[in-house]
């Protein structure tokens, strides 16, 4: 693309209202506005072979993203950052309990991707008091593989969670994941395994990556954040991450690595996930998402 | 323009005894709901009926009026069709002491 080609593509991208609050690569692979529908986000489900009950217990826990108005029992609904709907992703009431929504997709070229969302995050509303310390954690994920004619073959899980609080403590800060569970096999036939990537342990702090975010006065105020994460399919590395006005260090960042899988080449999933910290549902609301590539 | 749609499985390979009920569904988006409950087993005892609620906050909750049988062999399938519910929905049952249930609760929304 030559240069006066990619000014005539910014013009026209930032007098488009929607577009004009992202700053996508080149080529736009999904554009998610909640507004027109769930977009393909759907319920991570658990692999299971013969029964339902060879689901390993973390994805057992996950249910159904919902279209939601962020309505609140004080004031109503509070609306998305543009339009009416955001998608909520809510926890079940347990302590530590768990939820994900995921969009499954394939790459076409190894190389530069960028994600970009706007979101919030704030508990139930269960009590009349600040639980700003209520939410354990929300982040984001993808799961990668290489082709099946690379020479590398890998499957590749980069994680990042937004460590809002743990035991009570409000810690605000971002980390990282390297290592999943043990690979269990699933079922009998010897075609399907399970892990589960979101277990508890082995998270690791993003250097520099402590940020107080804006959470408001009262369990029911929201306001809408920006995230924009960068990560080269090709070196299968991140390259860039930001939230709001912080820019991160990403050269100690590190994602998930295992061997390849039998059924997953090109495969690029994104994911997003909510923790809560106590006995109450957790809600992590995403107002649009932006997936680009440089292709 | 076509019309919204989801259906989503709101209990999965869960195991239903004395009071129960799904998780506080919002979907203020939908004209129309169907809740199904299938039943993933033989159930123990007699596992009653279940009623849709509604709620104007998704935590206080109050009966909308439809009450409709619980499954009780393999595979048998029961529903509730829902209008006009607000924002937020929920399936609830007492199940009686002894009787136990293992549930796919799925809840189709449009509009």
């Amino acid at each position: 693309m030559n240069r006066d080609q990619q000014a005539l593509l910014a013009a026209i991208r930032q007098s488009d209202p929607k577009l004009s609050r992202f700053d996508p690569l080149p080529r736009i692979v999904t554009f998610d506005d909640f507004d027109r529908g769930f977009c393909g986000w759907t319920q991570l489900v658990g692999n299971y072979e013969h029964s339902l009950d060879a689901m390993l217990p973390g994805y057992a826990q996950h249910s159904m993203a919902m279209l939601s108005t962020l309505p609140q029992w004080d004031f109503g609904s509070h609306g998305a950052f543009d339009g009416s709907y955001a998608l909520k992703l809510a926890t079940k009431p347990r302590k530590a309990a768990q939820n994900v929504t995921i969009k499954r997709l394939t790459f076409r070229k190894r190389g530069p991707i960028r994600l970009e969302f706007y979101f919030t995050f704030k508990p139930e509303a269960t009590e009349l008091r600040l639980s700003e310390a209520d939410v354990r954690s929300i982040g984001f994920l993808y799961d990668l593989q290489t082709g099946d004619q690379d020479t590398d073959g890998a499957r590749i899980m980069p994680h990042m969670r937004f460590l809002n609080a743990m035991d009570g403590e409000h810690v605000q800060k971002w980390q990282f994941k390297r290592h999943t569970t043990e690979v269990k096999p699933i079922g009998t036939e010897n075609k399907t395994i399970s892990h589960y990537h979101l277990a508890p342990q082995d998270w690791e702090d993003l250097p520099g990556g402590s940020q107080k975010l804006c959470y408001n006065e009262i369990p029911t105020k929201v306001n809408w954040h920006y995230i924009c994460f960068d990560f080269d399919l090709e070196t299968m590395q991140a390259t860039g991450f930001r939230c709001n006005d912080r820019v991160f260090d990403v050269s100690g960042f590190d994602p998930i690595r295992m061997p390849a899988m039998r059924n997953l080449w090109c495969m690029l999933n994104l994911a997003f996930f909510v923790e809560t910290d106590v006995a109450k549902r957790a809600n992590f609301y995403i107002d649009s998402v932006c997936l680009s590539g440089d292709f | 323009m076509l019309l919204e749609s989801q259906a989503a499985v709101i209990a999965r390979n869960e195991t239903w005894s004395g009071n129960v009920e799904t998780e506080p569904h919002e979907a203020g988006w939908a004209r129309e709901a169907i809740f199904f409950v299938r039943a993933l087993h033989e159930a123990i005892g007699k596992p009653g009926t279940a009623r849709v609620e509604l709620s104007p906050d998704g935590m206080r909750w109050v009966p909308e009026g439809t009450v409709f049988d619980l499954p009780r062999k393999p595979d048998e399938v029961t529903f509730a069709r829902v209008k006009h519910f607000g924002t937020w929905l929920r399936v609830t049952a007492e199940l009686p002491e002894g009787a136990s249930l293992v549930v796919l609760v799925t809840l189709h929304l449009k509009g």
